[in-house]
């Protein structure tokens, strides 16, 4: 069985679809959905584009509802339950706090900027129904940054899957879901990126299904004073968190992955690995003295 | 408070995103089965009259399940079974107190072919589903129409199902005028059905199920040369499947009950257990072990009362009979590429003594069988 490789880019980062396949004919033709889903989800959702879904909610924020179909309605549900299971932590109107926390600045935000900013910040602030969504507060954002990639992945592999194609693996940016076991039945090896030497593997895992993301704040922190400090913000306190350095996680979806592993480093490093273990997942940490923790390489 | 497992609600609520609610099928399956069923010849030193060959029947299916642009699917069966062989005609008590079974002469050979067609409308979170069955053969037509809905609730952890089912039946017993049997009969039934889904944890889930029928109409065997039975019969039953599914051996427990109970005195248990056991990831091997047990029919004898007069009930039928029977089975199925292979092999015994309520006295037609089938399935 032939392998076809097709990288692309999308969504902000390199991606792959990996395929075994008699068929070449079907491998280019699963490929080629692959590669239009892809797209089709940053046309639909990223920040940036002006026709996004995402671009059309926040610039209503303050002024009007908007309509949204089942698909952003299922993805919004999914957020919900990723802030409760996160105790608030995971929270996607938490992107204004970029404006206040931004890599270029020198002084820390002063508390009028903190609390300013945080009165824009709430999931409970949301008002929604089945099909329409309303952002309060004219400043208030939503950013499904969070959850779109690693859906993504999953999307496309059962989209693979649908036609067919029993072998292969989709790469979105390291959020990795596989489709199917190597045609002998044999595992992926996949590797774990190392938090500061980025050509070199840090772990390399063997898996046969599922899905392994990664997320790390290690290439994100910017300086203040003598202070390193993450891009991601605790939406409660309007503070960068200080906990783990990455998180590899795997799950059976790549949704799911991504989501705990961005719980996790939304914690403190001990709540953040007591939320792992709570998981009963297979995770690597890593922590910023570069020890690691969990059973993901075993 | 301790919370749910937070890996568990983050894998119920993705469950219901699009890309995963693949309740509408996105292949199409074709699947072919050839089954043969064999009853064991009933033993000679009970017979009277008669021939002593069993039925022995010969099935074979052909199925197509396939989606229709994004909302439908259809699903055709058709049937076509090929049965030969003699069957009890009636029970005398015979010498030594032992009852006698008199076989039907000359062994029938008939044919019997049925095809259903069901059609289902998918949404989001539910669906809808009309199917109709027409069944032939030489001497009984019947048709049924069936409706039914189910409903997920709680992101898919739940499922509620409704189904309605009417259908009727026409008996034109062949050879009826030389042997005096009713020239041309018919009946109907209605059935309602309800049943809860629920996924319990990671590993488990348990459907509970409740069915109700009602039969009205000409309900007696008219092959027997005295039966005769009620013109209605009001079953219900309850039945539990539980499913666990072990991820550290690869395999999984099917544990079903089922409790029967109608008008007409019988109330049944059914307890069925199969484990499917994956060796490698192609292949599952399936022992399975079925338990069943009823008590006999108010108007059962075992042997037929001539001298009663034709209105009273009363019938000789095993299958109304206090019994108990096993079905040891072994299935293999076999994954390559697009294509299922299935094998399957089941033993049958059943006796009054392995019941709970058992009639008296051995029943001469006490059935054993064995059922052997084989099926390809094909996706594409």
């Amino acid at each position: 069985m032939e392998l076809s490789r097709h990288a692309f880019t999308a969504m902000g980062c390199p991606c792959e679809v990996r395929l075994f396949c008699d068929d070449t004919k079907l491998a280019e033709e699963a490929a080629a959905r692959c590669v239009a889903e892809a797209r089709r989800f940053e046309a639909k959702y990223s920040r940036y584009l002006p026709g996004s879904i995402t671009t059309q909610i926040n610039s209503s924020a303050g002024r009007s509802p908007v309509t949204i179909d089942p698909e952003t309605a299922s993805i919004l549900d999914y957020s919900g339950v990723c802030f409760e299971q996160s105790h608030g932590l995971f929270d996607i109107t938490s992107g204004v706090l970029r404006t206040i926390w931004h890599p270029t600045m020198q002084t820390l935000p002063t508390n009028e900027a903190l609390d300013q900013c945080l009165s824009l910040v709430g999931w409970n602030k949301i008002q929604r129904s089945a099909d329409s969504i309303f952002l309060p507060s004219a400043g208030m954002e939503v950013d499904f940054g969070g959850v779109v990639k690693e859906y993504a992945a999953d999307a496309l592999a059962e989209i693979a899957k649908s036609l067919g194609i029993r072998s292969g693996l989709i790469n979105l940016g390291g959020d990795i879901r596989i489709i199917g076991p190597q045609p002998c039945g044999s595992a992926w090896s996949i590797g774990i990126t190392h938090p500061t030497e980025k050509d070199s593997a840090f772990a390399v895992i063997e898996v046969e299904e599922g899905a392994i993301t990664t997320s790390g704040s290690y290439e994100r922190y910017f300086e203040i004073g003598e202070n390193k400090y993450s891009h991601l913000i605790n939406p409660i306190t309007g503070w960068p968190v200080s906990g783990l350095l990455s998180v590899s996680i795997f799950a059976p979806l790549a949704i799911v992955a991504g989501s705990i592993a961005s719980i996790a480093l939304l914690n403190t490093k001990e709540a953040g690995l007591e939320f792992l273990n709570e998981c009963h997942l297979p995770y690597l940490a890593i922590d910023q003295n570069m020890d690691s923790y969990g059973n993901l390489a075993k | 408070m301790r919370r749910t497992n937070p890996l568990l609600a983050l894998t119920s609520a993705a469950m219901a995103l699009p890309a995963f609610s693949a309740t509408q099928p996105v292949e199409s399956l074709i699947s072919i089965r050839a089954t043969v069923y064999e009853e064991e010849d009933a033993p000679a030193h009970q017979i009277l009259v008669g021939a002593d060959d069993r039925y022995d029947i010969d099935i074979g299916q052909f199925r197509l399940l396939t989606p229709i642009g994004s909302d439908w699917s259809v699903d055709l069966s058709v049937t076509h079974e090929a049965m030969s062989g003699a069957s009890p005609w009636y029970n005398i008590q015979g010498a030594n107190q032992q009852t006698s079974l008199i076989m039907s002469g000359a062994t029938i050979r008939d044919a019997r072919t049925e095809v259903s067609l069901t059609t289902t409308r998918y949404q989001d979170d539910s669906s809808i589903s009309i199917g109709l069955t027409r069944s032939d053969e030489d001497d009984y037509e019947a048709k049924a129409i069936s409706v039914s809905g189910e409903w997920d609730f709680n992101n898919k952890l739940s499922t509620l199902s409704i189904g309605l089912s009417y259908s009727t039946d026409d008996i034109r017993p062949t050879d009826a005028p030389n042997f005096g049997r009713v020239l041309k009969e018919d009946k109907s039934s209605h059935s309602f059905s309800v049943g809860w889904g629920q996924i319990l944890n990671k590993h488990s889930s348990l459907h509970v199920g409740l069915d109700i029928t009602s039969h009205d109409g000409f309900l007696s065997d008219p092959y027997k040369l005295r039966d005769t039975r009620p013109d209605d019969r009001l079953e219900w039953a309850l039945g539990l499947k539980y499913r666990r599914y072990f991820d550290n051996q690869n395999a999984a427990l099917h544990l079903d009950y089922r409790y029967y109970h109608d008008d007409w005195g019988i109330n049944s248990h059914t307890l069925y257990s199969a484990w499917y056991q994956s060796l490698g990831s192609d292949f599952k091997l399936v022992p399975n072990l079925r338990y069943y047990s009823q008590t006999k029919a108010d108007f059962y004898s075992v042997t037929n009362n001539f001298a009663l007069p034709l209105t009273t009930n009363q019938s000789s039928d095993f299958r109304l009979a206090g019994y108990g029977a096993y079905t040891f089975g072994l299935k293999a199925i076999y994954d390559i590429d697009t294509w299922r292979v299935s094998l399957s092999v089941d033993r049958y015994i059943s006796s009054e003594d392995y019941g709970h309520s058992g009639s008296k006295g051995e029943h001469p037609a006490a059935v054993k069988f064995l059922l052997t089938s084989i099926g390809l399935d094909f996706r594409f």
